[in-house]
């Protein structure tokens, strides 16, 4: 081997070293890195509820986002009550309903289907008139009935940023006869509280300043002017406020509850499969290829390795299909290093050097594989883009494993294979699958 | 060297019997749907370990399907599988009951508690370990799911045909594209016909496996057209057939090992699932190892020659005018 040769091969190794022990322990040094036991399973694996919500509009058209992302707010907030925190809601914008998905835990009493029908209810938002001298143990006060406004009173709620001093409030407008009703009331209140509630709970008690007779008030936030948390707390109150006047009701028509033992019985099996596809799959190519193969099984380690890293450092919730694209992948990812190996058979049997070999093979090779991976890496967009849950997460695993592929099976593989081919007992045409009477390919 | 393009017609035949397979599997039972494209609820629960024995099994199944009609007045199919749990000390194999619920409305909560409720007590299983899963759909969103799926396929479809028209130039890349879709469409309706003869459930794993049969299947008909367009600098004067023919047979080993370590992974998928229980990875891997199989088997056999066959007619076309 000569030096630098020598050198690149062993940073390979080292490379392929730190990130096994990166995904296996999640930490390096001290540093906390992500690793692969930090992968967010899909509702599949860890059991749980995955329900759609749709909106169901009068006029049934679809919501807006801003409508949509106000639900979602309505709906985080339900179930931060309920304690469940770790879930996660998204939606569809173009098709207008939320996916909620919440995951079982041990020894959690929590009923699915009373949770679902629960955040599907839209909530109701009242702004009441409150007395100073009813407060919980926090210092909140409680509901009294008795109400200003309904949520229904409000045309829109936005947080806004103030030209004078930067600082963050809510910009309230509301409907004709809510103004009506808002104006008589601070007519009244001044220099009293008017609290919001949401269904039974306090989410503001901002205090009268004036008599507001436009319809239009504003809520001023404590704090820093300007500051991060300020501006959180604007946007997220004015969302609860405009979720409050929400324009559709939620209906669940897809739910899908599955026990958590399904789930880990089915990770564990997975796995299991995993670590057997892989083991057969180097063997295979130790066995046909020898010691190309040897090397391009350490490359597929390296690309399994680096594929775990990649899902885990994304976030990307991986379920049952997104396992399987895995180990789909790794049976593809090698299709590059067959490509370039029988290429430097060919090389051999026509009578080149190994070294010359070697780098025509690869040379070659790489118009076929390029090819060929941007082609499925196609596919795997269109899958990505039309794709949903599930299939999302088969199409990151199987888009991610070809990009991979590249830098292992192609640059990894050189590197290594050219190293070693240095070394003066790899010289021998039989460790390339070639025998030397007759040239003739072996297998 | 073996001239596998004088050879095309056995193949298209064998093809074609298939296709006929899944016709005559599509006449007799039609598609089975899932319950994601049928919409309905499905509920699955843990069998205590000696409720089914080989003869009981249809007796009882029968007699859960007509307790759910007589608890909410809906029709229902049971069906019996066998699950293991591996998160137990020991795994353990248990029976589970399918019970499948109408095809116009879900049930409301109220209902699948009650359905829930009535099986427990008939059949006196542990309420705590009894529920395994359930999932309830509205119809639409099937429709929805196969819109999106056609669409995500046609989509693939004119952006490989762009890819390869813009690379293969030298192929004529235009023709060369679309019959590599010819080759891709001829393993889709092999996948299809599996389903049907196998009665296999269309459903969101289908569309997967069908979009990634169209990626690998490309990729397998890429290769050989890479080394058509290398070959065509090469050798400049041989005839197009012989030309293809070469090139086929130059990556032979190639494709023929790609195929055996992707099946060596799916296959590795479908056997854990299949011992296991798991039925929502057997019914994903098992057409993906026939799609993968396919793939590979058209890239040879279907979609380069029938791309030599057009090319050589319009060889001949050209010619005619000339004669006039």
């Amino acid at each position: 081997m000569k030096g630098r040769n020598a050198v690149k091969f062993f940073s390979i190794l080292v490379i392929t070293g730190i990130l096994t022990w990166i995904a296996y322990y999640g930490s390096i040094l001290g540093f906390d890195i992500p690793g692969g036991y930090d992968m967010r399973p899909g509702i599949d694996i860890s059991g749980g509820i995955d329900a759609r919500l749709y909106a169901v509009t009068e006029d049934g058209s679809v919501p807006s986002k801003e409508d949509l992302e106000a639900a979602k707010a309505v709906i985080g907030r339900r179930l931060d009550d309920k304690k469940v925190y770790d879930r996660s809601i998204t939606y569809d914008a173009q098709k207008g309903y939320l996916l909620v998905q919440i995951p079982h835990k041990k020894g959690e009493a929590f009923d699915p289907q009373k949770s679902i029908e629960e955040i599907g209810k839209t909530a109701l938002l009242t702004f009441q008139e409150v007395d100073e001298n009813k407060k919980d143990e926090l210092g909140n006060y409680l509901p009294t009935g008795k109400n200003v406004v309904v949520g229904d009173d409000v045309e829109d709620a936005r947080a806004e940023i103030s030209q004078q001093d930067g600082s963050c409030y809510v910009a309230l407008k509301f409907k004709k006869e809510g103004a009506a009703k808002f104006a008589e009331a601070t007519e009244r209140l001044i220099g009293q509280p008017i609290a919001i509630f949401m269904d039974d709970q306090l989410i503001s008690a901002p205090t009268v300043q004036a008599h507001i007779t436009g319809g239009e008030a504003t809520i001023s936030i404590g704090g820093q002017n300007g500051s991060k948390a300020q501006k959180e707390e604007a946007t997220n109150l004015a969302q609860l406020i405009k979720s409050g006047s929400l324009p559709f009701k939620l209906e669940a028509k897809q739910v899908n509850n599955i026990s958590p033992t399904l789930g880990s019985s089915a990770l564990s099996v997975s796995l299991l499969a995993f670590v057997v596809a892989f083991i057969l799959i180097c063997l295979f190519m130790i066995i046909y290829y020898r010691l190309p193969g040897f090397v391009a099984s350490i490359a597929l380690f390296l690309h399994t390795v680096m594929e775990i890293l990649a899902l885990s450092w994304l976030g990307i919730t991986i379920t049952l299909p997104g396992i399987a694209g895995l180990i789909l992948t790794i049976g593809m990812a090698v299709d590059a290093n067959v490509i370039i190996f029988e290429r430097i058979k060919d090389e051999l049997k026509s009578g080149k050097t190994l070294h010359a070999a070697i780098d025509v093979g690869f040379k070659r090779a790489f118009s076929a594989i390029l090819d060929g991976n941007l082609t499925t890496l196609i596919a795997a967009a269109v899958l990505l883009k039309f794709g949903t849950g599930p299939i999302q997460s088969f199409a990151y695993t199987l888009g991610i494993g070809v990009i991979l592929s590249f830098i292992t099976a192609v640059t990894a593989t050189r590197i290594m294979l050219r190293a070693i081919s240095d070394l003066d007992i790899a010289k021998h045409k039989w460790l390339y699958g070639v025998t030397m009477r007759g040239g003739k390919a072996n297998g | 060297m073996v001239n596998l393009y004088n050879k095309r017609y056995y193949f298209f035949i064998l093809s074609a019997l298939i296709f006929v397979a899944g016709l005559i599997a599509y006449f007799a039972f039609g598609f089975k749907l899932d319950i994601q494209f049928e919409g309905g609820t499905v509920i699955e629960m843990r069998a205590n370990k000696d409720t089914f024995t080989e003869e009981n099994t249809q007796s009882i199944t029968a007699q859960i399907a007509e307790l759910v009609q007589n608890t909410v007045n809906k029709p229902a199919q049971v069906q019996k599988s066998t699950a293991y749990d591996t998160s137990a000390s020991k795994s353990e194999s248990y029976d589970v009951i399918k019970i499948s619920i109408g095809s116009m409305d879900t049930l409301t909560n109220d209902e699948l508690s009650s359905v829930k409720d009535a099986v427990i007590k008939e059949l006196k299983l542990d309420a705590d370990k009894a529920f395994i899963n359930e999932q309830s759909v509205e119809p639409f969103i099937g429709k929805e799911i196969s819109q999106n799926g056609v669409r995500a396929v046609l989509i693939s479809f004119v952006l490989i045909i762009l890819y390869v028209w813009f690379r293969f130039k030298v192929m004529s890349g235009l023709s060369a594209g679309v019959f590599a879709i010819i080759g891709v469409l001829h393993d889709l309706m092999v996948m299809v016909a599996v389903y049907l003869v196998f009665r296999l459930p269309i459903n969101e794993s289908f569309i997967a496996a069908i979009l990634t049969v169209v990626g690998y299947s490309m990729n397998d008909t890429i290769i050989i057209y890479d080394r058509v367009r290398e070959n065509s600098r090469l050798l400049k004067k041989v005839p197009l057939p012989e030309l293809v023919n070469t090139s086929i047979i130059q990556t032979l080993n190639r494709s023929i090992n790609t195929v055996v370590t992707s099946l060596i992974a799916i296959t590795t998928v479908f056997v854990f699932a299949e011992i296991n229980g798991i039925a929502s990875m057997s019914e994903f891997s098992f057409p993906l190892i026939i799609g993968i199989a396919a793939g590979c088997y058209s890239s040879i056999f279907i979609a380069s020659p029938l791309w030599v066959m057009w090319k050589e007619s319009q060889k001949k076309n050209k010619v005619k005018p000339a004669k006039v």
